[in-house]
């Protein structure tokens, strides 16, 4: 509990007043001479217990009385929710999770999540530690401390607006990790503003554990999760999974592979009016949703012939979670999907070439160019989606390193596969651990492989890729941080992810060589198909002029001033917030459309025994609140105090009444006659 | 005619007087017959001089024998009790006085017993007059009761049995005290006082304070025996007091029952003359029956 005006607790001493008075009346009553001890003594024998009771009764409702009295003066505040003791802490970190999901409102205020947080956040702040502590804010889109001034900066700030990004929260939290640990923060109360959405807090990874035992080690650091895991009653998202312009004859129209999804228990079948608009001309459609999801394949929007290029969106009726309710979209021609092989050994670049220049896509363009070591240089970074790299890794300092950085770092995708002879370089913070044989005429099979995502998982309709088939004469295993996908001849990690460069595009590295002399990739041909294929499509993503993107600080690269709207809106968001918000992006001839990552729109939230689990062993508090709910999360609470004093003084008047007197010819007898 | 000091027990004198004697010898001397009136001891009938004459006479000797009357006086601090001149010692010692003249006048002997008082501040010594006979021996002991203050702790208890023990002839003994202590250990001293014959009266003197103890506020209460002082809120304990005082007399009143002690309970608000006719008045044999 805090106070408004604490320096007048300073007078809380004078609670003992009461008990003072008592002992100098105790020493100051009358004195009377008096016989009849023995009555007196055995009166208060029999009146000792109840006696001394009742008077250290009164005495302590004198002092309640006073001390209430001094507490109202005081202005008290109820921590409520917060349980603010212990006074101001010297740091108060606010971290916030800016996600999409955050853009909940509620119908009857207009109120969000993230402002309902913020409010009772500022307002908290200053009514408990007001000034005296230093205020920092780092927030999930940017993940940059930022100080602030004063608690009324929460709501003014640009670091504070609406996004429609996805959230790292262990990113977030290793953010104030690295402020408190850099700057001796001292007592620091930690602020998470989150709701708690499933996939930002990412439970089941593995930075978990490390950030345990780093704020372990802290000492005076204290979390506060202020939570709004509320979901959203009768919440619509649309999506588009794909756009294609298509034109046959003297017609053109755009197929659209749309998704309109919620998240009922029992759902009925509901019309849903689209209401489209392409190249700012808009058409409305009705659909019927008959369960929790709706997907449209190649929905048709007829457009102009000569339009080759725009963007659009669909739109959905506005709800309690807006943010999911518009979908933007770009098309243009595609471009070709270039990829590039660096190797100097024709009998891993034969195969791999065949792979890259099959054209999984009918409609699509391929080009796969094959390129000796020594002509690295000549790689055509601005139009390759894939690089398959089979040299010796190049060394952290080299210019080609710092280009396959900047390669992935631009949403592109690089496959490493081993040297005949590799060293112990280490790039994208993984390296080669020498070829390893398996057993003459007994060649090895992955154990184990990652179906349900990455560049080995199921194919659409469920089916397993034949991973297990796979025979491997010879590995390479991969050394170093990263997320396996295959695993071979134990625990050997055969396909692994780089654990850098995650908002970007990906660094793969493959154990083993298509060559028949090392394996059965390229004869059995499918596996290697399916992933050279899926490595291409992940790195095409950011080709061609138009294309899609999740909202995020890295989106439109790392000068998104050179980008401004496609469409002007009267809340155009600031060049700084712009990758941060949906919404299509143009700079020059290229479109963008930015949008909400489609995680946001699942409804799992992370349970309290999980959030229990995540921070074991560290002192934190969970405070779930609802949009509905207005209540402070401090409260004055004067009036209670005022109550108390009130019950005090009237138990204490209680006490003090005189008992019923009893009369006097209880003991006026008449003098014995003599017998 | 002043009331008569009758004795209830017979008495051992050593020369005639008023009471009765449990030994029949010389000094039991005939004086006259006189007629019957209804209410006379019908022991006393000469039954010879009613087969004579058919009349009813009795038979008056000159005197039965004298008794010795011990005033016991408690001399506790706690009998300097009340307003000065008015305390309950004041009050006891006109008592004692006046029953002590009533005595001498009709020849009895008078004797003067302090129960003493305990403790270093005692400012009275303890006096110890045997019964004697005669007017200078009352003046003695007159003037004893006049010098007699009192003062410090009480050792009432062992006072009565000492004098149970030093009085070693039949005798009227009138305890004047509070007899503030437990009623359980005054039996004891009671039954040995009547253990050695002694005719035993006891006139219990009491304030009307001490019985009401109606104070308004808390006050520091001395003991006037010396003992520890009480801090007391009569609001609080007026009850419980009370209802001590009660359970006291209730428990007073068997022990007197038991051990035969002519006991009479005063309140010092009371008219001390009352109180001695109704003493007086109560010993006259046959006097309830009487009336």
């Amino acid at each position: 509990m805090t106070f408004l005006q604490p320096a007048l607790l300073m007078a809380l001493p004078v609670a003992a007043l009461p008990v003072v008075i008592h002992l100098i009346h105790l020493y100051r009553r009358r004195q009377i001479k008096w016989a009849a001890m023995i009555f007196l003594r055995s009166a208060q024998q029999m009146n000792k217990g109840l006696s001394r009771l009742r008077q250290v009764l009164i005495l302590v409702l004198r002092v309640l009385a006073v001390a209430a009295i001094i507490l109202v003066v005081g202005r008290p505040l109820a921590g409520g929710w917060l349980g603010l003791t212990g006074g101001a802490p010297d740091t108060v970190l606010i971290l916030l999770d800016r996600s999409a999901g955050m853009e909940q409102k509620d119908l009857a205020t207009g109120v969000s999540k993230r402002l309902a947080g913020l409010r009772n956040l500022a307002k908290a702040i200053n009514d408990t530690t007001g000034s005296r502590s230093h205020l920092v804010l780092i927030d999930s889109a940017l993940g940059k401390p930022l100080a602030l001034d004063r608690a009324d900066a929460l709501l003014d700030v640009p670091q504070t607006e609406p996004t429609d990004t996805a959230a790292d929260i262990p990113a977030l939290l290793q953010a104030a990790l690295d402020y408190i640990t850099a700057n001796k923060t001292g007592r620091t109360d930690v602020w998470l503003l989150s709701d708690l959405h499933q996939s930002n807090w990412d439970p089941a990874g593995g930075r978990w554990q490390t950030l345990r035992s780093a704020f372990a080690l802290l000492q005076g650091v204290r979390f506060h999760l202020l939570c709004y895991p509320q979901p959203a009653q009768g919440d619509l998202a649309v999506a588009v999974d794909r756009v294609t312009r298509r034109e046959t004859g003297d017609k053109a129209e755009l197929l659209l592979d749309l998704r309109i999804s919620r998240h009922e228990a029992n759902p009925e079948p509901l019309d849903v009016p689209l209401h489209f608009v392409v190249n700012g001309i808009s058409t409305t459609a009705k659909v019927t949703l008959k369960e929790n999801q709706l997907v449209l394949q190649g929905y048709s929007i007829p457009i102009d012939t000569a339009t080759k290029r725009g963007w659009g969106r669909v739109e959905l009726p506005a709800d309690a979670f807006p943010a999911n309710n518009v979908f933007y979209f770009v098309f243009d021609d595609p471009p070709p999907l270039h990829s590039v092989i660096v190797s100097d050994d024709e009998a891993q670049s034969g195969p791999l070439k065949a792979a890259l220049s099959a054209a999984a896509d009918p409609s699509r363009k391929y080009i796969a160019t094959v390129l000796g070591v020594s002509h690295a240089a000549e790689i055509p970074w601005p139009e390759t989606a894939l690089i398959v790299w089979q040299a010796p890794l190049p060394k952290p300092g080299d210019p080609i390193a710092r280009q396959f950085h900047e390669h992935v770092a631009a949403g592109r995708t690089i496959l490493f596969l081993p040297s005949e002879s590799p060293d112990n370089a280490t790039l994208f913070g993984m390296s080669w651990q020498g070829w390893k044989s398996a057993d003459p005429g007994k060649p090895a099979t992955p154990d184990w492989w990652r179906n349900d995502t990455g560049l080995l998982a199921n194919t659409r309709d469920g089916a397993a890729l034949p991973v297990g088939l796979l025979e491997v004469s010879r590995y390479c295993p991969i050394a170093g941080e990263g997320t396996p996908l295959a695993r071979i001849a134990g625990n050997q990690s055969l396909l692994m992810r780089s654990a850098e460069d995650r908002t970007g595009g990906a660094a793969y590295f493959l154990g083993a060589l298509p060559d028949p002399g090392s394996s059965s990739l390229a004869r059995d041909g499918v596996v290697m198909f399916a992933l050279l294929h899926r490595a291409l499509n992940e790195g095409a993503g950011t080709l061609g002029k138009a294309r899609q993107a999740f909202a995020s600080a890295s989106a439109l690269g790392a000068d998104p001033s050179l980008w401004h709207p496609a469409e002007q809106r009267p809340d155009a968001p600031t060049p700084e917030s712009l990758p941060l918000r949906a919404g299509v992006v143009a700079s020059g001839d290229r479109l963008i459309a930015l949008n909400r990552p489609a995680a946001e729109d699942l409804p799992q939230t992370v349970s309290n025994p999980t959030l229990n689990d995540l921070f074991a062993g560290l002192d934190f508090r969970i405070l779930t609140g609802t949009l509905e709910d207005t209540r402070s999360l401090t409260n004055e609470v004067w009036r209670t105090f005022l109550v108390c004093m009130s019950l005090a003084i009237l138990g204490e008047a209680l006490l003090c009444l005189p008992p019923r007197r009893a009369t006097a010819a209880a003991t006026s007898w008449p003098a014995k006659e003599p017998a | 005619m002043a009331l008569p000091l009758h004795a209830r027990h017979a008495m051992l004198g050593s020369v005639s007087g008023k009471h009765r004697s449990p030994v029949r010898g010389s000094a039991l001397e005939f004086a006259q017959y006189r007629k019957y009136v209804p209410g006379d001891d019908t022991r006393r009938l000469d039954w010879r001089t009613w087969g004579r004459s058919d009349r009813f006479y009795i038979k008056q000797f000159e005197a039965d024998t004298n008794l010795r009357l011990c005033l016991l006086m408690d001399t506790s601090g706690s009998m300097d009790f009340g307003p000065s001149g008015a305390t309950r010692f004041d009050y006891a010692r006109k008592l004692a006085g006046a029953l002590g003249y009533f005595a001498a006048e009709q020849g009895d002997a008078v004797g003067l017993w302090s129960l003493g008082s305990l403790g270093s501040l005692a400012r009275s010594k303890p006096v110890e007059i045997p019964a004697r006979r005669g007017p200078a021996h009352l003046g003695q002991v007159l003037d004893s009761l006049a010098d007699l203050r009192p003062d410090g702790g009480t050792t009432l208890l062992a006072a009565l049995h000492e004098a149970a023990e030093k009085i070693r002839q039949r005798a009227l003994v009138i305890i004047f005290s509070d007899f503030f202590v437990p009623p359980s250990d005054l039996k004891s001293a009671f039954q040995h006082l009547r253990f050695r014959k002694h005719d035993v009266a006891a006139f219990h003197l009491l304030d009307q304070r001490e019985l009401d103890f109606d104070f308004d506020r808390p006050a520091r209460f001395l003991d006037m025996e010396g003992g520890d002082a009480v801090l007391a809120d009569p609001s609080l304990i007026a009850r419980n007091y009370r209802e001590a005082v009660r359970r006291y007399i209730v428990e007073l009143d068997e022990v007197v029952r038991t051990t035969g002690v002519d006991y009479m309970r005063v309140r010092l608000q009371e008219p001390y003359d009352e109180v001695l006719a109704r003493f007086l008045l109560a010993r006259i044999p046959n006097h309830t029956a009487a009336r």
